[in-house]
């Protein structure tokens, strides 16, 4: 009996801790997520918090001009001289420049710089800082972000303008100088003793916003008062944390935490859309994903098996299951539709055919000497079999799901192909020194126009031998007259001459297959008009809507109103 | 992964009986086996897991992984646990991935096992300076975190091939059971049976291999089944966690799959639990059959029947 | 106190060996830091020119040789200098792992100790009575859970509880926009709401071991002679079972505790990472994804420490409370 007793009032204790730790844990569920989504809902009137896993903690340094910050200072702080929408075809806005002009043989451009516009300390911006950024970006080069020094030669002032003199014709990189580029006050900066490594923890801006607090989990914005256009911003604070997991990100978008997002959002119906009927998502493409051959490899090199695995392959499936359908499959013009429709060179495409036709892939490869072999693999008469290895990024689970289904379709017209799947760094440096036969790769380089990417891929100027580091051009692509294409198009500012030329370097796809487009990457972008008005839409695109995308996170910014 | 079930390793595990050869020895195994509810359920298990391993194709009539269907099926006649986001039957990559789960716990278990005889019979009997070598090199490896280890060893092989896995695996969790074989060993290296072996003028290595080892046999099925059961915790978790190759099929690189496209979160939980679920009751199987050996090998473990007279 | 010596030696011994170790693996793995730095900003468009940008930044070009590179890797550690994190550049190591290492801290510690006591009770009273209800459910009933691997015991507690039943959140540490951390009660009653289901995965699969070798060390000493002594003296049976068995059971059961600290890191680092609890054994595995390799270094001789520090005690512990072990030896 003694020993019950014992043995009950330990077990009643113990059960009755665990009882009430799960109780008070209970509800506290109630009340901390009752008040947590309560009071998410009731700062949503004035507060905008934005879900975009970035993978790691912030560090709480906000320089423009480093590659690690650019995300949470440029757009929000930092602005540029013109903003250029790459969605609709370059059209521009002036922000700190009012009005700007080439000169003659379009080697210099002169920007006027607007006048009453105050940096968040007060001082008055003038032409000063911005010939001071350029040339600070010139002493630094590890702050030339885009490069914008291998065109020009040199920057100066007088009064209110800014002159830019270049040592080449190089017409697109108005995108990079104008766009691209962040305005740092000289005040400030000229005092740093070392620009390239100072973290830049109090930013001084002329942007919308000021940084307000920061914690490596979460960075609180606010409205900047004496922000140069008037009634702006609309959004009094912008919160930004810091996840670490695309499913917490993806978590506080579907409760309503999070009210602007830059996801990749699996079965997104399911996650996300039919939580709301304000929930809506847009997925603008931007440059695109290809399979890409190393053209110095000795079976690759025949166009002819090239062009046999275009046509191999079926990109809506590969869209479809690999993407989920979220990245709309691309073509072997290598020109991104709907961003840049008006640029298609229809006529070429029509003379190429259908982008999925099997049969005639194998009927190219018994022209370049093929027949399939017992195996099931393409083999010439030579005893070479069509069988290679194709490089692809582990990381990226979406890649190596599409990698999966472009393998089982070329697997049906005998070219065998198998993946390894690297790390970033080894995918990097095999890529770039040109030590593979297959990769698959997209250049994250967009632009007001097509030109950007494929100049990255076609130029020979971004290439290299195998063994030496290529710039862009990893497919070892040289031909003369593309080159001679390219530079034509740097030269001139005409939009007639610019589209003929992009018509031109579209035959050059179609007939040389340098690479192979198989879906187009996309801007990720989630919106909740319930809490908000004034998102981008595929009907007002007016400006590109990932958070992440700068400067055009300070276009949305400002589009934005509470509801 | 499990922490040791079979005891504590400072205390020597009383040692049985000496038996004599060899094949005595497996008949009290088969006998043991049979008569331990514990170790008939683990056996049964094992066995069917084995078979699913090597003819696959009877059972599941889907490739494992052709994109082949439409995604996010439920269960049906036609798909057994549906269909996953890509299309694939879910059924057959389970019943495929069986294959290389086997194969990582077999290999991993013999091979370890196979070290840990080595170095701690070794370190029984060699004595003196190779013993104190032996063992600081076992002690070491015991204390270091495992899982962490491989973790950095598989990052830095920027995800490992079922092969580096196993090779890593192998290499870092042999040393529990390297401890508790050379403290069997030393229990036994006094005995009157290996005296007389002596007397008569055996070599070492026979004595060894032909008196010590059999006598060791079910300490070694033991460690056999513990490092199994922890080559297939280990390897999954890794696959898990993206450091094997998501392009194999096997247990573990199903739940990557599934956690990368969020199954629980959009409604195919399945995704996620079943292969899961494998995993717990292929290593369930091994841990009935661990425990029940240490039943046999220790008797004052053995289940008691109630007794008629009440105790105190 | 040769034995403490002894112990000591040992700890210092495997503490070098696992420092040499760290330094040696990334040794056999070349490569471009600001490519890997490159790579993670993939999708926020870095251009090729950036990557120029990067490779002066870290200066990757080393010319010491392995020797003189392994005397300063030793006097960076002795100097607590672990470097600079690659992904949270540019903060160091020490301070990236300083805002993590309090959530696993709390984790863990809570849950082993709740564990430990859990279990070792349960094992006490399974092996008292030998042959009741308990024991036959207790011991099959505890190998299998010991065998299910603990991030799947995470994933479906997620299923029950916070996705279908929504009665605690399924991720994270706590609500970071809308709570502060400080020692105020929303954040208190926020850390607990978020930790418990973490807790309970941890709980549910570390419990069956202290269970099993708890009763399985208690049987072997209730066979001994001195617990039939005591029986025959007629002295009441809790007492029996506590101060004469469970006392002399416990102790090996507590060498057994140190030992298995390995396997609870490794436990806590598969849940934290089904939760994204954040704290070393998440970071450690952000930091493996991030190829942050500074980082990863820092957190594995963290933990290595750690654990090493822990048996240590257990056995320096063992040492005073239990004279078998040192005449033993």
């Amino acid at each position: 009996m003694r020993r019950l007793t014992r043995y009950g009032v330990i077990g009643v204790i113990v059960a009755a801790g665990m009882l009430l730790a799960g109780c008070t844990a209970g509800s506290s569920t109630t009340t901390s997520s009752g008040s947590g989504t309560s009071s998410a809902k009731a700062a949503t009137n004035s507060t905008l918090t934005i879900s975009n896993e970035n993978g790691a903690l912030w560090t709480c340094g906000f320089s423009p001009l480093n590659t690690s910050d650019t995300l949470l200072s440029v757009g929000f702080i930092y602005e540029p001289l013109v903003y250029v929408n790459p969605l609709q075809n370059g059209k521009t806005t002036p922000m700190l420049a009012t009005a700007w002009k080439w000169g003659t043989g379009n080697k210099s451009l002169t920007f006027t710089i607007r006048q009453g516009v105050k940096w968040s300390d007060g001082t008055p911006m003038t032409a000063a800082d911005v010939a001071y950024t350029f040339n600070l970006i010139k002493k630094y080069p590890a702050l030339d972000l885009t490069g914008v020094w291998s065109v020009l030669s040199g920057v100066t002032t007088s009064g209110n303008t800014v002159t830019m003199n270049f040592s080449t014709t190089a017409v697109p990189y108005f995108y990079y100088i104008a766009d691209q580029t962040p305005i740092v006050p000289e005040h400030i900066w000229s005092k740093m003793s070392n620009p390239q490594t100072d973290p830049n923890k109090n930013p001084v801006g002329t942007g919308p916003y000021l940084m307000s607090k920061c914690t490596p989990q979460n960075i609180t914005y606010t409205a900047n008062p004496h922000y140069w256009q008037p009634g702006e911003p609309k959004i009094a604070k912008i919160q930004y944390p810091a996840y670490t997991s695309n499913n917490t990100a993806n978590d506080d978008l579907a409760n309503g935490n999070a009210q602007w997002g830059a996801q990749y959002i699996p079965s997104i119906q399911t996650f996300y859309t039919s939580k709301s009927p304000d929930y809506h998502y847009w997925f603008p493409p931007t440059v695109n994903v290809s399979l890409v051959p190393n053209l110095t490899n000795s079976l690759l090199s025949n166009v002819k098996v090239r062009e046999a695995m275009s046509y191999a392959i079926n990109r809506s499936q590969v869209s479809g299951i690999g993407e989920s359908g979220y990245e709309p499959p691309a073509n072997q013009a290598g020109i991104v539709t709907p961003t840049f429709n008006a640029l298609l060179n229809k006529p070429a495409l029509a003379t190429w055919g259908s982008s999925y036709d099997p049969t005639k892939a194998k009927a190219l490869l018994e022209s370049a000497g093929y027949h399939m072999g017992s195996d099931g693999v393409m083999t010439n008469a030579a005893g070479q079999q069509l069988k290679f290895t194709v490089i692809n990024i582990g990381d990226y689970s979406d890649w190596v799901a599409s990698m999966q289904v472009i393998q089982q379709d070329l697997k049906a017209i005998g070219i065998q192909i198998t993946p390894n799947n690297l790390s970033n760094t080894d995918f990097d440096a095999d890529l770039f020194y040109g030590k593979y036969q297959l990769a698959y790769y997209d250049q994250q380089t967009f632009g007001p126009s097509a030109y950007y990417e494929l100049n990255n891929w076609l130029n020979s100027a971004n290439t290299a031998p195998v063994g030496k580091s290529a710039a862009s051009n990893y497919e070892r692509y040289s031909n003369k007259a593309t080159d001679a294409l390219l530079d034509q198009y740097a030269a001139t500012a005409d939009p007639a001459q610019q589209a003929a030329i992009m018509n031109q370097i579209q035959e050059a796809m179609l007939r040389d297959v340098p690479i192979i487009p198989v879906v187009e990457a996309v801007d990720w972008y989630q919106y909740d008009t319930g809490a908000f008005s004034g998102w981008p839409t595929p009907g007002d695109p007016y400006a590109q809507p990932s958070a992440y995308a700068f400067p055009d996170n300070e276009q949305v910014l400002l589009h934005l109103a509470p509801k | 992964m499990a922490m040791p079930v079979s005891g504590v390793p400072t205390q020597t595990p009383a040692a049985p009986a000496p038996a004599g050869s060899g094949h005595h020895v497996l008949a009290r195994i088969g006998h043991a086996v049979r008569s331990n509810h514990k170790a008939t359920v683990g056996t049964v298990l094992l066995l069917i897991f084995i078979l699913i391993a090597l003819f696959p194709g009877v059972i599941a009539h889907d490739s494992p992984t052709q994109d082949a269907y439409a995604p996010n099926l439920g269960i049906s006649t036609a798909h057994l646990l549906g269909t996953n986001h890509y299309g694939q039957d879910l059924f057959s990559q389970l019943v495929y991935g069986t294959r290389n789960v086997l194969i990582i716990a077999f290999v991993v278990g013999l091979a370890t096992t196979g070290i840990a005889v080595l170095i701690g019979v070794a370190a029984a009997y060699l004595g003196g300076g190779w013993d104190g070598t032996l063992n600081v090199l076992t002690d070491v490896l015991l204390v270091i975190p495992l899982f962490p280890l491989l973790i950095i060893i598989a990052a830095y092989a920027h995800g490992g091939t079922t092969l580096v896995l196993i090779a890593a695996i192998t290499l870092t969790s042999w040393s529990y059971t390297a401890r508790q074989l050379r403290a069997q060993a030393l229990t036994l290296r006094n005995r009157d049976f290996l005296a007389a072996a002596r007397v008569r003028g055996e070599r070492q290595l026979y004595i060894i291999m032909v008196e010590v080892i059999p006598t060791m046999t079910s300490l070694i099925v033991a460690s056999f089944l513990t490092n199994a059961l922890y080559a297939v915790l280990f390897a999954s978790s890794l696959q898990f966690i993206g450091l094997g190759d998501p392009n194999t099929v096997s247990w573990g690189t199903t739940l990557y799959w599934a956690e990368n496209n969020a199954a629980l979160q959009t409604g195919e939980p399945l995704w996620a639990v079943a292969p899961g679920a494998c995993i717990a009751v292929l290593g369930a199987a091994f841990a009935l059959l661990n425990y029940a050996f240490d039943e046999i090998g220790n008797p004052a473990l053995r289940p008691v029947r109630k007794p008629r007279s009440k105790r105190a | 106190m040769r034995y403490a010596l002894r112990r000591l030696g040992f700890f210092i011994l495997t503490l070098w060996v696992a420092i040499t170790l760290n330094f040696l693996l990334p040794r056999l793995m070349p490569g471009n830091p600001a490519l890997a730095m490159m790579a993670k900003f993939h999708n926020q468009g870095v251009t090729p020119q950036t990557l120029h940008t990067l490779e002066i930044l870290f200066g990757v070009n080393s010319h010491q040789s392995l020797i003189g590179q392994y005397f300063g890797y030793l006097h960076q550690i002795v100097t607590f200098n672990f470097g600079t994190s690659l992904d949270e550049y540019p903060a160091s190591v020490t301070s990236v792992i300083g805002s993590a290492i309090w959530w696993t801290v709390g984790l863990v510690g809570i849950t082993t100790v709740l564990a430990f006591i859990l279990g070792t009770g349960l094992g006490i009273v399974s092996a008292w009575r030998r042959g009741g209800k308990l024991d036959s459910i207790v011991p099959p009933t505890f190998v299998i859970t010991s065998a299910i691997p603990y991030f799947w015991v995470a994933m479906v507690l997620v299923l029950i509880f916070a996705l279908t039943l929504h009665w605690f959140p399924s991720q994270g540490g706590y609500y970071v926009t809308t709570d502060t951390p400080g020692f105020n009660l929303t954040f208190f009653q926020d850390v607990v709401n978020h930790a418990f289901l973490p807790a309970f995965a941890l709980l549910i699969t570390t419990i069956g071991t202290w269970i099993l070798t708890m009763r399985n060390t208690m049987i072997t000493t209730l066979a001994e002679d001195y617990v039939r002594m005591a029986r025959a003296k007629g002295l009441p049976s809790w007492r029996i079972m506590l101060d004469y068995a469970a006392r002399n059971a416990i102790l090996p059961n507590l060498t057994g505790f140190a030992m298995s600290l390995g396997f609870v890191v490794s436990g806590a680092i598969l849940i934290e990472y089904v939760f994204n609890y954040p704290g070393v054994g998440y970071m450690l595995l952000q930091a493996v994804s991030g190829e942050d390799y500074p980082l990863m270094q820092g957190l594995f001789l963290l933990i290595t420490v750690t654990v090493l520090f822990a048996i240590l005690l257990a056995d320096i512990l063992t040492a005073i409370l239990d004279p078998r072990t040192r005449a033993a030896r």
